[in-house]
């Protein structure tokens, strides 16, 4: 592979590409698509795809086929729980972030307990558990939209609030900073990466691999979880199915930001250039009045792409 | 638990009988002729997902886009009866659109996995997100009525008995048919032991595929038989298919990790998914809760059968 | 008359390492060949080259006359060769039967199995073990209930209802009793009448005498001579397996190994060891010997806490240890280094830093990583075996086989450990890398650490240590020091009690 084709292979490079034509596509087809007001919008939404994608960052990097597909129910979860704390006042908000966060990260240790103990497929396991979550959230709201975001979380996700920023993008900035900061100087992160690549030789160092990935998958849920209460102050109040919509582009984020699904790799700036990505995808789609089977295909076909380049299997022949 | 790891379709059986027992003590009008066959009606999907689905996993794969497949599968047949004009030929026709991709899907599976070597899970994610495009794409809102003849003769009757009877039975006797077919041995063997079937000069490749187009073709006959219930066209129908074939092949006693299981198994697992929502249902729990209790049941069932199914 | 098979020259690499540099074997129809050699040599590789299983780099494969080129094992069966794999080819899950007949089922006009023919056949041929294989042998019974010699004979009764015209024995022999044997070497007999040609591998030297025509010997990779059985003897063919006899380098012995003991096992017990008690010295290093699969290992990963004893002590330093994990062995100093690095050792696509950062971790319970406080030590450890690294950013991938070995050593370095663990830690690595390997183990040990280190090449065994414990069955079955440190001696033990 001489360097050019690296240099193109490398998922920091394609995402910044991406993201630098899809806004070149964008601003062609609609004047003004690549307007200041415009980008802080579309960071925005990033943000809150990226907040999620954190927590899927960390299951996929720890390996043996990790996943969260849980992550949409637990949003949703997270808003509902936020939204019945706060009830519209400012002085709720804290007790939210800590009854959302707090019920997430219990939920995602149970997931993590069935995949690192009862040994369910990672897949498999959150696939149910999105099914009792979803089933839980009926019986919570019975069914009804419940709970209002308090005014200081609607406008700390929506209105400047440094420097022509909104609070939450600084927000996004800091998880992106802790993301570093666990991975890169934390054992637990050498510990992850470490796990990922190859779990029998982390054990063959003495990692407590089962009970980090145990973590790992609370740690998700309890990403979900803050997300969604983000997710409320951005739409004002919640409903049952509000996080549905995440499941499938936290995944890509993931792939799209250089995380072989593979596990042990990749590194959460990629994840959030992925996010960013993806939403100017969306946005873009959707400037093209692209209907939703469109975006559905091209999702598929994105996933399918990356795994081309990324996450193929062992040959019998060797 | 010794005893019990291959003989894990016993207990779902015993299961299977408790379920209905108490199904008939809440429900009394249950042995009655009518009242089996609407739940034979509401259960033959599953069955038939969960029959196809067992192939795969055998094969030490997984397929999650089944619930698209089947969706994908009615809006083509509803699509095609309806520009065919919706006689019998157009049916005919339709219907045989409606296998024939099922049988595509599969392939497209198959091909990307045991050709490309992608990983099984997040391919069939990913084409699972496709057909439920193309399925938007063919039929962007549910609708598209199928003639009444097609409803009519799947909820009739034929020979004295009802049709979903007369499609059960024969998914059994497909099954049977299958398990004595040396396919059967070879998948399990690429699904067990996949260097060992290699070594033995076993055509795996082909072999894997040949277990997706099959799931494909259950799918698409799932789906066929959806639409003989809905009597429409809907996109978005089947959504829940996954994880609940998965469910139940994990209730019959065929090991995720490939090898080891029957159809028939998963069978029984699919009957007893469908039971519990029955007795759910009748046992006058609130209707909010019984999403939940559903998918509580359908998780510990599947790390109960995980757990037992484990060497 | 022409031979049956003709492989000239065959070389296959995997990734950096060489497993054939010169593999050539000749076999005439009917005959019984035998290939031997020492463990790594190659038998393995070349068996799979010609079954199909393994696509050689170069190299000329002759069957009947013709050139061949099998792309699969399907290939090669329909050619008419068959491989008794080592490691097994059976499906656990599927029944004898079904194991035997796989993909040779013999099927009705309908096209189903027939299911009353595929038990007869293997009746059939179960009858020929009947009396020997033990309880619960029989055409219905799944292969992951049986024995291994159970599974040994199936594989072996696979083999033979593909009616081949070469057939490989790849240690088929190694899990059977000596009446099984004696039933197996009829067939091989009756085999021959046929025409057919058999290439037989085996640790056995009793048994290559017994029923082999031929003897080819491989060392290092490369077919070094054929020699006809008649005419020669055992030695002969041990000083060949050997190369010369005087080991090439020895390292002078540690006079100072301290009297008393550091490490003192006891009435190890497992499902692999039987009662295995030893000690270990400061400044010693003890060597682990015998045929592979012996319990070496086993002892090796158990000290280890990577497997579980069911009963023993180990006592270090006075202090009796709990070994449940790993950790718990790390953080009181013990290290290990695996032979098979891809498996057990490399952080794959992460950086020689954190491929050696991971064990200093644990040891020192460092919750925070400040890499600029690690990075000379993990240098100074790095440098202590001479290892070529473009600095520790660098992917662990972008090292050859030998020096990534050095920096899974130097992962234990780092920590400071004071008892080494080595699990035959030269495998598939260069010889000047072995060198460094062998340099650093006498100064480590000259310094006063205890090494304990099991090597499936004896040379090395013998060069390197001040005594060595010779493995068979899970249990020490000679001790050698001073004068019995030999080759010879060394090949004698591990043998003459195996056969």
């Amino acid at each position: 592979m001489n360097r050019a084709t690296l240099l193109l292979t490398n998922p920091l490079v394609l995402a910044t590409l991406s993201i630098l034509a899809l806004l070149a596509v964008g601003e062609t087809l609609s004047p003004g698509f690549a307007r200041g007001d415009q980008i802080i919008r579309l960071l925005t939404v990033s943000a809150i795809l990226g907040m999620v994608a954190a927590g899927q960052s960390l299951v996929v990097i720890g390996g043996r086929e990790g996943i969260d597909l849980s992550v949409g129910a637990m949003i949703s979860l997270g808003a509902v729980l936020a939204g019945n704390v706060m009830a519209g006042s400012d002085g709720g908000i804290v007790p939210a972030i800590l009854v959302a966060g707090g019920a997430t990260f219990v939920v995602g240790l149970v997931n993590g307990l069935g995949v690192t103990f009862l040994r369910i497929p990672p897949l498999v396991m959150t696939l149910g558990m999105t099914g009792v979550v979803q089933g839980g959230l009926i019986v919570l709201s019975r069914g009804i939209p419940s709970g209002n975001a308090a005014p200081s979380l609607m406008s700390f996700v929506n209105r400047p609030l440094l420097l022509g920023v909104p609070g939450i993008l600084w927000l996004w900035a800091l998880v992106g900073i802790a993301m570093w900061f666990l991975l890169r100087r934390t054992q637990l992160g050498y510990a992850i990466y470490a796990m990922g690549s190859n779990e029998r030789a982390a054990e063959l160092t003495g990692l407590p691999v089962r009970l980090i990935r145990t973590l790992l998958y609370g740690l998700s849920g309890l990403m979900a979880g803050i997300t969604g209460v983000v997710v409320i102050g951005y739409t004002g109040n919640s409903f049952v199915s509000v996080g549905d919509q995440y499941v499938l582009p936290s995944v890509i984020a993931v792939v799209i930001g250089g995380i072989s699904l593979a596990g042990g790799s990749g590194n959460y700036f990629g994840v959030m250039l992925g996010a960013i990505a993806l939403t100017l995808l969306q946005s873009v789609l959707i400037t093209l009045q692209m209907e939703f089977w469109g975006r559905q295909l091209i999702f598929g076909g994105v996933l399918l792409l990356l795994m081309l380049l990324y996450g193929r299997t062992k040959q019998l022949r060797v | 638990m010794t005893l019990l790891r291959n003989r894990l379709w016993l207990v779902t059986l015993t299961a299977l009988i408790a379920l209905f027992v108490v199904n008939w003590i809440l429900q009394p009008n249950l042995v009655t002729p009518n009242v089996l066959k609407s739940n034979l009606t509401v259960f033959l999907p599953i069955v038939l997902v969960a029959i196809g689905q067992t192939y795969v996993v055998l094969g030490g794969d997984i397929d999650l886009s089944v619930g698209s497949v089947v969706a994908l599968v009615n809006v083509v047949t509803v699509s095609v009866i309806a520009a065919l004009g919706g006689g019998p030929g157009g049916v005919m026709l339709g219907m045989g659109a409606g296998l024939l991709t099922g049988a595509l899907c599969g392939m497209v599976n198959g091909l990307l996995i045991s050709g490309l070597r992608f990983q099984p899970i997040v391919t069939t994610f990913a084409t699972g997100i496709i057909f439920g495009g193309l399925a938007l794409l063919v039929l962007p809102t549910a609708g598209l009525p199928v003639p009444a003849e097609y409803w009519r003769t799947y909820g009739g009757y034929a020979l004295g008995l009802p049709v979903v009877l007369w499609i059960f039975i024969g998914a059994l006797i497909a099954i049977a048919i299958i398990s004595r077919r040396a396919f059967f041995k070879h998948l399990s063997a690429a699904g067990g032991q996949r260097t060992a079937a290699f070594q033995t000069g076993l055509k795996v490749g082909q072999i894997r595929i040949m277990a997706y187009v099959l799931c494909g073709l259950f799918a698409a006959v799932a789906a066929l038989c959806l639409t003989g219930e809905t009597a429409s066209g809907d996109p978005l129908m089947g959504r829940m298919l996954a994880l609940s074939s998965i469910s139940a092949v994990v209730l019959g006693g065929t090991a995720l990790s490939g090898g080891s299981g029957s159809a028939f198994g998963s069978v029984l697992g699919a009957l007893v998914l469908g039971m519990i929502g029955n007795v759910i249902f009748f046992a006058g729990l609130p209707f909010d809760y019984q999403t939940l209790i559903q998918g509580l049941i359908t998780l510990l069932a599947l790390a109960g059968g995980v757990l037992v199914s484990r060497r | 008359m022409s031979p049956v098979l003709e492989a000239r020259n065959i070389t296959k690499r995997f990734g950096a390492v060489t497993a054939l540099s010169d593999g050539s074997l000749t076999v005439e129809p009917g005959e019984i060949h035998a290939l031997l050699g020492a463990n790594g040599c190659g038998k393995s590789t070349l068996s799979k080259v010609i079954a199909g299983t393994v696509a050689p780099n170069s190299g000329v494969l002759r069957f009947n006359g013709s050139d061949i080129a099998p792309r699969s094992p399907r290939d090669a069966e329909a050619l008419g060769i068959a491989l008794f794999y080592q490691e097994l080819s059976l499906v656990p899950q599927l029944s004898v039967a079904d194991n035997i007949f796989l993909g040779h089922e013999r099927r009705t006009a309908a096209g189903f199995i027939d299911a009353k023919q595929l038990r007869h056949d293997t009746e059939a041929l179960l009858q020929r073990f009947a009396g020997v294989a033990g309880d619960g042998f029989s055409a219905d019974a799944p292969v992951s209930t049986l024995a291994p010699d159970q599974r040994q004979i199936v594989e072996i009764l696979k083999v033979l209802a593909r009616k081949p015209r070469l057939i490989i024995f790849d240690e088929s022999t190694a899990a059977l009793d000596r009446r099984q044997v004696e039933v197996f070497f009829d067939i091989l007999r009756s085999l021959k009448a046929d025409g057919v040609s058999s290439i037989f591998i085996s640790h056995r030297m009793d048994e290559i005498f017994a029923i082999c025509d031929r003897i080819t010997v491989m060392r290092n990779g490369v077919t070094v001579t054929t020699l006809t059985t008649a005419e020669t003897d055992r030695d002969t063919v041990v000083h060949a397996m050997v190369g010369e006899l005087a080991v090439p380098q020895r390292f002078a012995r540690n006079s100072a190994v301290a009297a008393e003991p550091r490490l003192v096992v006891s009435q190890l017990s497992s499902r692999r060891l039987d009662s295995v008690s030893f000690d270990a010295r400061p400044g010693e290093i003890l060597g682990l010997g015998g045929l592979q699969g012996q319990g070496q290992s086993a002892v090796l990963r158990s000290l280890f806490g990577a497997e579980p004893l069911t009963d023993g002590s180990v006592v270090l330093d006075g202090k009796t240890l709990t070994l449940r994990k790993p950790a718990d062995a790390i953080r009181a100093g013990l290290a290990y280094v695996s032979g098979d690095r891809g498996r057990d050792a490399a952080f794959h696509g992460r950086s020689i830093f954190e491929n050696i950062a991971a064990a200093s971790l644990v040891k020192e319970r460092r919750r925070l990583v400040w890499p600029n406080q690690l990075k000379q030590r993990f240098i100074d450890a790095a440098a202590a075996l001479n290892t070529k690294y473009d600095g520790l950013d660098a992917p662990i991938g972008s090292l050859s086989g030998g020096n990534q070995q050095k920096i899974f050593i130097s992962r234990w370095l780092a920590t400071n450990s004071q008892v080494l663990l080595f699990d035959d830690p030269t495998k598939g690595i260069d010889l000047a890398a072995k060198a460094d390997f062998f340099t650093l183990a006498r100064g480590l040990a000259d310094q006063g650490a205890s090494i304990i280190f099991y090597a499936s090449e004896d040379s090395e065994l013998l060069s390197l240590c001040d005594r060595i414990l010779v493995f068979n069955s899970g249990a020490i079955a000679a001790e050698l020091t001073g004068d019995t440190l030999t080759a010879f001696h060394l090949t004698n033990a591990a043998y003459g009690k195996a056969a």
